[in-house]
């Protein structure tokens, strides 16, 4: 099914794609781990996520699947304290040691939370641009455009076409979180990361969620937090299964496909979890 | 509507990622170093804020410190003279004049304040939440017009004259609606479920109240009421205006007192440098006492709080 | 000071077991403290409208007048009452310019650890007695500025315009009195704008970071719109505290009933004026003085009300985020 929806849209999607070719390595972690005054959250992280597909990071709470996703924009950096150890490459270029900026890496690299969190001042058209804005984009012409297809993409455009200056306060739950998205993607990022977004969604506004992203992904890589182990399943092409170790440290216990994750686990304790024997 | 529909990317037409990002990059340098520039001003408003406060915290400690000794706390004050200009005494009378005010001022206040605030807390009822903004308003009502209400209630219309008892009124009606309101808060922090165990055991509503209610709101409440006291113990204007001053050890509800705001406003402006410098020691044992008990207040509700979380 | 905070935390109106249909003492305990302190209110403003009395039969030189004559009259506020409009909207000016930045830094730039202490020292200098701060400006800050900062400002272009020249007996003056409320009320002001910019839920900065925003882009296009109604709720509620503002002012401004518009030149305000004046009032200039009370009572009243609602508003915009 998920197979089938791709495939239907990739002749025209194709277009939009420049040098981002599906199977290419996108962002890749080498010894990634993060700690707190010196107290290590997870560590251990090393695999490739690849260009236009959807990886999974699972694990039960504590094992610092968030913590690792949020290093990869450098959420951390606004946590006093909070260091980032190994590397983190963003199409071959280390995000944290390289010249790259947080305020660049962060165009390139988008992020989408686990509460629906569109700015409650603005209206649903300001929060789309809101990115390109901060980023000295100010041709209206443009923003327009950027504006109406990032919505479109976002499956939010028909229904709030007529409304766009009324205040995002407004939108349902669902249609909060599709804001975000398209604010998201309004800088046309390379990586979407996504930190449980469905987790404050009833299970339709869900369900939508997960069927924009299997679309989402032939345009941009996607590395989404979940604690569900069917979305897991049902939306990723691989997964890394974190786990937290002896020292209440997170650690990455194996990377593979979805489907290896799921049916045929190098680890036992992979095995365990997906099962749903502990977590 | 089909999913299948909805769900198809528009292809990128004239707006490209790269068109994006060279944008970005070309406003970049300019963003970063507005941010730097307006950081660094907000530094300096930290530092221009903190500035006077400390410079002010520091002058007080440095000179009343000096001045501290027991003939300060003992002694009445005498009138330095040309022939003896250092002679200044301690302010026996100021310390025990505001000690009575205070005392006065909390048995009025602290009984009628818990109260309100316990009734402002538990009821829905219209004069409730016209009472919640009487008190509100009250609350931040310059400290002038309770010294105007002490004297023309107390001095002039009971006849009582410059007295303790009028200056203490004062105060009383400063410190009732912050009593009154902090209690009210205290009480609304006392989660439903106990008194929903409360009435699970078929309690009677003001057992609730008297055995659950407000025996876990009770360190907010003491809270508000130290809180409460120590402003009405630095407060110059309502004692200005109502309690008379004297120079001699009087605490009688009836007799005019001194207190040691009034004796800083008095002798700040003496002419003899010694008792211009003795106000300081006077200011320092001030601000001690409302630091001491401001911060007690504090550190206890905060541990209470931490204890029962 | 701390209730008023406490209040913009949690006002919101839990919907209480109420008493029920029993009678007992205990209710009517709570219903006579709280008769009581309403029959209090009414008295304490029923009783200064009383002894004003007298004095509004010359309401308009009270309003308009220039010139106080005791003890015969006539009574004229205007020196007072645009002395506290001089010196309270120049604190105001300079508390929430340098009060905004101060609230921003402590909860942008502090670090965590030590934002506690730095929020607990910020609400115990609002708590000093005011007194305090008078008696500050009085014997150190009036001295220094005679002797450093008027010949400073004396060099300033226009500066005999705006500052008059400067009262080489005085240090006192409208500038000192504005510099002194200030420092007063900036404690205050950081204190409840601090609460209202930390309160701005902080998924809203992740997510502006996080679309690339720089520090001052979050601050300016996220935090503070989201913050905007509090901080004017913050703002009025200064403006409040120095309208009403009473013996630092007595002590510092000088204590001349003169309409002034040069700063370095001594003035006085309402709330001072009737502090200074009080002691040796009789009769008619009682009443005079209570009728300026009753002025102060209205401005400080209607301000309060004004940051009250903005304040609700503010609380209640940020819970439906």
């Amino acid at each position: 099914m998920d197979q089938n929806i791709t495939e239907a849209n990739s002749p025209e999607v194709l277009v939009a794609t420049e040098s981002r070719t599906p199977g290419s390595v996108a962002m890749s972690l080498r010894n990634v781990a993060v700690s707190f005054n010196g107290k290590t959250a997870v560590r251990d992280c090393t695999f490739d996520v690849e260009s236009k597909k959807v990886t999974s990071l699972i694990g039960p709470s504590g094992s610092g699947k968030t913590t690792l996703l949020r290093a990869l924009n450098r959420l951390h950096d606004l946590t006093p304290g909070a260091k980032v150890n190994g590397q983190i490459l963003l199409e071959g270029t280390d995000i944290y040691r390289g010249d790259m900026t947080a305020t660049e890496l962060r165009t390139r690299v988008g992020m989408v939370f686990q509460r629906p969190n569109p700015f409650p001042t603005m209206s649903i058209y300001d929060n789309v641009i809101s990115g390109l804005r901060f980023n000295g984009v100010k041709k209206k012409s443009m923003l327009d455009e950027i504006a109406e297809r990032s919505l479109r993409d976002a499956a939010l455009w028909e229904s709030v076409e007529s409304r766009l200056k009324v205040s995002a306060g407004n939108l349902s739950g669902g249609e909060q979180q599709r804001l975000c998205i398209a604010r998201a993607l309004a800088l046309d990022p390379e990586v979407l990361l996504m930190d449980e977004p469905t987790s404050a969604l009833d299970p339709i506004a869900t369900l939508r969620i997960e069927e924009l992203l299997v679309t989402l992904k032939q345009r941009v890589t996607i590395i989404i937090v979940t604690h569900n182990m069917q979305q897991a399943s049902r939306i990723s092409d691989d997964c890394a299964f974190l786990l937290m170790g002896e020292d209440r440290a997170g650690e990455l216990i194996e990377f593979s496909t979805t489907q290896k994750i799921f049916n045929d686990p190098k680890d036992s304790r992979t095995l365990d979890y997906t099962l749903g024997r502990f977590g | 509507m089909n999913p299948m529909d909805e769900l198809t990317l528009t292809p990128s037409l004239t707006v490209t990622h790269d068109t994006i990002q060279l944008i970005a990059k070309s406003h970049r340098a300019r963003r970063v170093l507005i941010s730097r520039v307006v950081t660094a001003l907000c530094l300096a408003a930290l530092v221009i804020s903190a500035v006077p406060l400390v410079l002010l915290l520091v002058q007080l400690v440095t000179r009343g410190a000096s001045q501290l000794n027991t003939a300060f706390f003992t002694t009445l004050p005498q009138s330095p003279t040309i022939m003896s200009p250092n002679l200044t005494g301690g302010v026996s009378n100021a310390i025990i004049g505001t000690i009575a005010l205070t005392v006065y001022a909390s048995l009025m206040a602290i009984p009628v304040g818990v109260f309100a605030g316990v009734y402002l807390g538990e009821s829905t009822s219209k004069f409730a939440s016209v009472l919640r903004i009487v008190a509100q308003t009250m609350a931040g009502a310059p400290s002038i017009l309770m010294g105007l209400f002490g004297f023309s209630f107390v001095v002039k219309f009971l006849h009582v004259g410059f007295s303790a008892i009028a200056g203490s009124f004062a105060l009383a009606v400063l410190m009732l609606p912050v009593i009154a309101i902090s209690t009210e808060l205290s009480i609304r922090g006392v989660p439903n479920t106990l008194r929903e165990a409360g009435l699970a055991l078929g309690a009677k509503p003001h057992t609730i109240s008297t055995k659950i209610v407000i025996p876990s709101a009770l360190t907010g409440i003491v809270t508000g009421c130290m809180l409460a006291v120590a402003r009405a113990v630095g407060e110059t204007a309502p004692v200005l205006l109502t309690i008379g001053g004297g120079y001699i050890n009087q605490w009688r509800p009836l007799n005019p007192v001194s207190a040691l705001p009034l004796s800083i406003y008095i002798n700040a402006k003496s002419e003899y440098p010694s008792e211009r410098a003795q106000v300081w020691g006077i200011a320092l044992v001030l601000v001690l006492f409302v630091f001491v008990v401001s911060l007690s207040a504090r550190v206890w509700a905060a541990r209470k709080q931490k204890r029962n979380s | 000071m701390t209730v008023l905070l406490d209040n913009l935390k949690d006002d919101d109106l839990t919907e209480n077991i109420s008493a029920g249909p029993s009678r007992g003492w205990y209710h009517w305990l709570i219903v006579i403290a709280s008769s009581l302190f309403a029959v209090v209110s009414i008295g304490f403003v029923g009783s200064i409208l009383a002894y004003s009395f007298p004095a509004w039969g010359h309401a308009a030189t009270l309003i308009t007048g220039r010139g106080w004559q005791s003890p015969t009259g006539p009574y004229g506020g205007l020196a007072m009452i645009t002395g506290t409009l001089e010196t309270s909207l120049l604190a105001l000016t300079f508390a929430v310019l340098v009060g905004l930045g101060t609230s921003i830094a402590i909860v942008f730039l502090v670090p965590r650890r030590l934002r506690t202490i730095v929020a607990t020292a910020v609400e115990l200098l609002a708590a000093v007695p005011s007194i305090i701060y008078g008696l500050w400006g009085f014997l150190v800050l009036a001295p220094w500025m005679l002797k450093s900062f008027d010949p400073f400002l004396a060099k300033l272009p226009f500066s005999s315009a705006i500052f008059g020249p400067s009262s080489q007996q005085f240090g006192p003056s409208l500038l000192l009195a504005s510099v002194v409320l200030g420092v007063m009320i900036l404690p205050t002001f950081v204190a409840i704008s601090r609460e209202v910019i930390s309160a701005v839920p902080n998924d809203l900065v992740e997510a502006s970071y996080s679309l690339g925003a720089t520090r001052w882009q979050v601050i300016k296009d996220v935090v503070l719109p989201a913050a905007k109604i509090g901080l004017l709720g913050a703002t009025f509620l200064s403006l409040a505290r120095a309208t009403g503002e009473t013996v630092a002012v007595a002590l510092v401004a000088g204590g001349v009933a003169d309409v002034q518009f040069h700063l370095l030149q001594p003035g006085t305000s309402i709330a001072a004026w009737i502090a200074t004046q009080f002691g040796e009032a009789q009769g008619n200039e009682i009443s005079a003085l209570m009728a300026l009370g009753v002025l102060l009572m209205l401005i400080n009243f209607s301000l309060s009300l004004i940051s009250r609602s903005l304040v609700n508003r503010q609380r209640k915009a940020l819970a439906r985020v």
